[in-house]
C-alpha cells in the first residue's frame, strides 16, 4: 500500500507540467530549508537561552548569595529579606530562600501573589529542574566557609514563553516565506518554464501541421536559447529538405501524369482508329492489338499479346490462295520500305476469311534501330460488295428491256442503255451529250418541263407519252422519271425509264370498245329480261281473268241446268272445267315463278323460317291430316328475305313430299346445318324416291315424271330452284327409288343480325 | 253498320267493268236473298265523277255500300278511293274492295282508306255465292 502510493505519487509528479514541477521543487527546497533552519534555530536558541538563563541565574544566585553573606553572618533576616527582595526585578523568580547553616530559613522571598514553600535545601544539586521550574541552590560562602544556602525557584515559563514565541515566529516566517516562495517561484519558474512550454507548443504545432516554416521564439540566451536556436536551425534544415522533396514529388507526379496522358492519348487514338492496328516487338511477338484487330482476327487481346504474329495473322493471295510472305520478315528485310498489299485474304482465328488491304512499317527507336513493327489492315469486304453491287446495278440497267436514259441538270443525256438503243435506234455514242428533243415529236417534247419539276423536288407520276424512233416511227411509251441523288442527298440529275406501250395502248382501247359493247348488250339483255318478266307477269295475271270467267260460268252451267243437260253435255262441260282448271294452275304457277324475279315493292326483311314452316303446315293442313303425315323441323333461323318466296319454297318441297309419298304415312323433317359461311337446309322424306337419272330433270320448269295420277304442274321445283338461286344458293336432291328423298339447298349466311344493316341484293 | 234500321232497300254502288262478275254478283245477292238498289259503273272516269258528285251525279245520294274493283280501266282504283275519302259525303261510305289480285300495295290501302272488307274474286262458284252473305253482313242485315 505504501509502495504503490509512492509509485503513483511519483507517477503523478512526473506528469506534472514543468512549471509545476519547478514550483514543487522550489517549494520543497524552500520549505525544507525553512523547516530545517527553523527547527535548528529553535533548538539552538532554546539551548542557547537555557545556557544563558542558567548562567544568568547562577550569576544572580551568586550575586545574591554574596550579597547575603553579611546578613547571614550577622544573623539579620531583615537585611536578608531586602537582599532577596532585589530579586523582584526578575519576575520569573518565584521563590528564593536563604538557609542558615543548620538549614533553617533565614529569609524568603515570594513573588507577589504566590506563596510557595521554600524548596527543600536538602537538595544539594546546584540546578534542579522539575517540570516548569528550576531550582538553584547556592552555598553562601564566607572566607571559603559555607555559612548558609541560597535557593531560588525559578519559573521556566519565561523559557517556555520564549520558546513559544519563537516557534510561532518561526512558523509564521515559514508560512509567509513559503507563500513568498510560492509567488516568486510561480513567477520566476515561468522564466524557465515558459520558454520551454513555448518550445513545446511550437514543436507540437509543427509536428501537427507539418509547417516547417514556423520558428520557435527565443526568450533567453541561456541553454534554452541555445536549444531554441539549434531547434530553429534544424527546422530550417527540415523545411528546406521538405520543400525540395515536395518539388521533387510534384515534378515526378507531373512527369508521371504527362506520361500517363500521352499513353492514354495514344491508346485512345489506336483504339479509335477504324483500321486494325497490331504492333510487334523486334522478334515478331505481338505487343499491342487494338479492338478492331481483335475483332477482325476473332481473337481476344489475351490470346494476341505475346503470341508470334505469324501464328495469329496468316495471309493468303486472293486468287491463287498461296500464302503471302509474313509482313514481319518483309519489314525486317526492307526496313526503309512501307509495304502495302491488296488482294490478300486474311484467315482469322476461327477460320473465317476476309479480304484485306494491309500496310506494314518498322518502328524505329532513337538510334535508328528497329524496335518492332506496326501493321495496319482493314477489311475490304464491304468495299468489294459495294463495287459488286454497282457492277450488278450497271448490268441490270444494261440488260433491261426498257429504255433507261440518264440526264444531268441541264437536260443533257449522260447515259443511254442498250434498251434505249433498241427502242429508239440511236446508239449511246450518238446520244450522250445530246438533248432529249431527238426522240420527241416536234413541239411535243415534255422532258425539259419534267426535268425542271424534278429539279424543284416535285414528284412525277408515271405518265403516257409519245416518242419518235430514229426511223421515224411513232410509238406510245409509259414514262417514269425519277431524280438522281448524290451521296449528300442533292439532286444531280434525273433518269427516264420508257417502255413501249403501243401494243398496250391499242389493246387498252380495244378492251374499252369491247367493254362498251358488252355494256350495251348487258343493258339490252337486262331490258329484254325485264320485258319478258313483265310480259310473263302480265300475261299470267291477265289470262287469269278470262279463265276465271270460264270456270265460274261452267260451274254455273252445271249447277243451274243439271236436268236440261244431257250426260254428254255434262261430260263436255266437265272437260271444259277441267281444262280451265289446269290452265289456271299453270298460269298460277307461272305467275308464282315469275314473281320470284322480285317485285321492287317487296324488299327483303327479317323472316322467321319457323313461322314460315308453320304457315306452310297450315296451308297444307288438309293434306297433312289426310295422309297422317308428320312434319318436323330443326330450329330454323331468321333470314332477311321476301317471306312469300320462302313460303313458296317450303310449301313446294313439303307439298311434294306429301304428294310423292310411299305407302307409309309421310315423315318429313327439315334440318339445318352450317358449313363454313353457308347455311345448309335439308328436307327429308320417306316417300317414293327419285331415280338418279332424273335428279337434274325434275328442276326443269313444267317437267314432270308423273302423269295425271298425281296432280301438279311441274313448276314446283323450278320455283324452289329459282328462289334458292335468287338468294345466291344451290338446290339439289339426294334420293334413290324406294328410299325416300332429301332435297338439300344451301344459302349464303343471310341471317338477320340485330343492329346490322342487311341490305343484300342478290341476283 | 250504323245500327239504325233502314226502311228502304239498301243502295249498293258497284264499280266493276267485267259483266261476268256483275252478273255473278247479282246471282250471289239473290241466292243470299239480299235485295238492294244496285248501281253499276264500269268506267273509272264515271266512277270518279260520281264520287266527286260532279255533273249528273251532283244530286246523287251516296250509297250505303260501295263495292270497288281496283283494276278498273281508265283510273287507278285507289284514286277513286282517295276521291271518296276526300269528299265529305262519300267519306263515311263503307267500301268493300273486290279484286282479282291481292298485292300487298292493295292490301295496304285497306288501312289507309278504311276499307271494310277485301274480297278476292273467287274462281269457285260456291265461294262466289258466299259474297252475298258477306255483303248482307256488311250492311248489317
Amino acid at each position: 500500500m505504501n509502495g504503490r502510493t509512492r509509485i503513483s505519487e511519483i507517477g503523478r509528479f512526473r506528469r506534472l507540467p514543468l512549471q509545476r514541477k519547478l514550483m514543487v521543487v522550489i517549494m520543497a527546497t524552500t520549505a525544507a530549508a525553512l523547516v530545517l533552519s527553523g527547527i535548528s534555530i529553535l533548538i539552538f536558541d532554546s539551548v542557547l537561552f537555557r545556557g544563558y538563563l542558567e548562567r544568568d541565574l547562577s550569576t544572580l544566585a551568586d550575586i545574591t548569595a554574596d550579597n547575603s553573606t553579611a546578613a547571614l553572618s550577622f544573623e539579620d533576616p531583615h537585611a536578608a529579606s531586602e537582599t532577596l527582595g532585589a530579586l523582584r526585578a526578575r519576575t520569573h523568580v518565584v521563590t528564593a530562600c536563604i538557609y542558615r547553616r543548620n538549614g533553617s530559613v533565614l529569609a524568603t522571598y515570594h513573588r507577589a501573589g504566590t506563596s510557595s514553600a521554600c524548596p527543600d535545601n536538602e537538595v544539594i544539586q546546584t540546578i534542579h529542574i522539575t517540570g516548569a521550574d528550576m531550582t538553584l541552590v547556592r552555598p553562601i560562602m564566607l572566607n571559603n566557609r559555607r555559612i548558609g544556602t541560597l535557593t531560588m525557584l525559578y519559573d521556566l515559563r519565561e523559557l517556555y514563553d520564549r520558546l513559544r514565541l519563537y516557534g510561532a515566529t518561526v512558523l509564521f516566517l515559514l508560512l509567509s516565506s513559503s507563500l513568498l516562495a510560492l509567488m516568486l517561484s510561480s513567477r520566476l519558474s515561468a522564466i524557465i518554464a515558459t520558454p520551454i512550454s513555448q518550445l513545446v507548443q511550437t514543436t507540437t504545432a509543427i509536428s501537427e501541421t507539418k509547417d516547417y516554416s514556423v520558428r520557435a521564439a527565443k526568450f533567453s540566451a541561456d541553454e534554452l536559447g541555445v536549444l531554441v536556436d539549434t531547434f530553429n536551425d534544424m527546422l530550417a534544415g527540415i523545411q528546406t529538405r521538405d520543400n525540395e522533396l515536395r518539388e521533387a514529388l510534384l515534378t515526378r507526379e507531373q512527369a508521371l501524369e504527362d506520361a500517363q496522358n500521352a499513353r492514354d492519348f495514344l491508346r485512345t487514338t489506336l483504339t479509335s482508329i477504324g483500321d486494325a492496328v497490331i504492333s510487334t516487338d523486334v522478334d515478331g511477338c505481338v505487343v499491342f492489338a487494338n479492338r478492331v484487330a481483335q475483332g477482325l482476327l476473332r481473337l481476344p487481346e489475351s490470346e494476341l499479346t505475346g503470341r508470334r504474329l505469324d501464328d495469329v495473322f496468316s495471309l493468303i493471295h486472293e486468287f491463287d490462295r498461296k500464302p503471302v510472305e509474313s509482313p514481319l520478315s518483309k519489314v525486317l528485310r526492307e526496313p526503309d520500305h512501307v509495304t502495302s498489299l491488296t488482294d490478300t485474304v486474311l484467315i482469322a482465328g476461327d477460320g473465317t476469311e476476309m479480304p484485306i488491304d494491309n500496310s506494314v512499317a518498322p518502328i524505329r527507336g532513337d538510334g535508328g534501330s528497329i524496335h518492332g513493327m506496326v501493321l495496319v489492315f482493314r477489311d475490304t469486304s464491304a468495299r468489294r460488295r459495294a463495287i459488286e453491287t454497282s457492277r450488278l446495278l450497271a448490268s441490270i440497267v444494261e440488260s433491261s428491256g426498257d429504255a433507261i436514259i440518264g440526264y444531268d441538270l441541264n437536260g443533257r443525256i449522260t447515259s443511254w442503255n442498250s434498251g434505249a438503243e433498241n427502242m429508239f435506234g440511236y446508239c449511246a455514242v450518238e446520244m450522250t451529250g445530246s438533248s432529249t428533243s431527238a426522240i420527241a415529236l416536234a413541239g411535243q417534247d415534255e422532258m425539259p418541263g419534267v426535268l425542271q419539276r424534278i429539279c424543284r423536288g416535285e414528284r412525277i407520276d408515271q405518265y403516257q407519252g409519245v416518242r419518235r424512233t430514229k426511223a421515224g416511227k411513232v410509238m406510245d411509251v409509259s414514262v417514269t422519271v425519277s431524280p438522281i441523288y448524290d451521296a449528300l442527298g442533292r439532286i444531280v440529275g434525273a433518269s427516264q425509264i420508257a417502255r413501249d406501250t403501243t401494243e398496250q395502248v391499242r389493246a387498252a382501247s380495244r378492251l374499252a370498245e369491247l367493254n362498251a359493247d358488252l355494256q350495251r348488250s348487258n343493258e339490252r339483255l337486262a331490258r329484254s329480261n325485264e320485258d319478258l318478266e313483265r310480259f310473263a307477269f302480265i300475261a299470267s295475271h291477265d289470262l287469269q281473268e278470262p279463265l276465271r270467267m270460264i270456270t265460274l260460268y261452267s260451274q254455273l252451267l252445271v249447277k243451274q241446268y243439271p236436268a236440261e243437260l244431257a250426260d254428254q253435255a255434262e261430260a263436255c262441260i266437265s272437260n271444259i272445267v277441267g281444262g280451265t282448271k289446269r290452265m289456271r294452275e299453270l298460269l298460277a304457277d307461272l305467275l308464282a315463278f315469275t314473281e320470284i324475279g322480285g317485285r321492287p315493292e317487296d324488299p327483303p326483311k327479317p323472316v322467321d323460317l319457323n313461322l314460315v314452316v308453320q304457315k306452310v303446315k297450315e296451308n297444307l293442313k288438309a293434306s297433312i291430316e289426310e295422309t297422317g303425315a308428320e312434319v318436323t323441323a330443326d330450329p330454323l333461323p331468321v333470314l332477311v328475305v321476301n317471306d312469300s318466296h320462302f313460303v313458296s319454297l317450303f310449301q313446294n318441297l313439303i307439298g311434294n313430299a306429301l304428294k310423292y309419298r310411299s305407302g307409309n304415312a309421310p315423315r318429313i323433317h327439315i334440318s339445318l346445318s352450317e358449313t363454313g359461311a353457308q347455311l345448309r337446309f335439308a328436307v327429308a322424306d320417306n316417300g317414293s324416291g327419285i331415280a338418279p337419272q332424273y335428279h337434274d330433270k325434275i328442276f326443269v320448269a313444267f317437267k314432270r315424271l308423273h302423269g295425271k295420277s298425281i296432280p301438279g304442274t311441274g313448276i314446283g321445283l323450278a320455283i324452289c330452284q329459282r328462289v334458292v338461286q335468287r338468294y345466291g344458293g344451290r338446290i339439289w336432291v339426294e334420293s334413290q327409288v324406294g328410299q325416300g328423298s332429301t332435297f338439300i339447298f344451301t344459302l349464303p349466311d343471310i341471317r338477320y343480325a340485330e343492329g346490322a344493316v342487311n341490305d343484300r341484293r342478290t341476283s | 253498320m250504323t245500327g239504325e234500321p233502314r226502311n228502304r232497300k239498301p243502295r249498293v254502288l258497284l264499280i266493276e267493268d267485267n259483266p261476268g262478275d256483275v252478273d255473278l254478283l247479282r246471282l250471289a245477292f239473290s241466292n243470299a236473298r239480299f235485295e238492294c238498289e244496285l248501281t253499276v259503273l264500269d268506267d273509272g272516269g264515271e266512277a270518279l265523277a260520281l264520287v266527286r258528285q260532279e255533273g249528273k251525279y251532283a244530286t246523287l245520294q251516296p250509297p250505303d255500300l260501295a263495292i270497288l274493283d281496283l283494276n278498273i280501266p281508265k283510273n287507278d282504283g285507289l284514286e277513286i278511293l282517295e276521291a271518296m275519302r276526300a269528299n265529305g259525303m262519300y267519306a263515311e261510305v263503307p267500301v268493300a274492295v273486290f279484286s282479282s289480285s291481292s298485292s300487298p300495295r292493295e292490301r295496304a290501302a285497306m288501312e289507309r282508306f278504311r276499307i271494310r272488307r277485301f274480297i278476292t274474286k273467287p274462281s269457285d262458284l260456291e265461294e262466289f255465292m258466299k259474297i252475298g252473305s258477306i255483303v248482307k253482313e256488311l250492311l248489317g242485315e
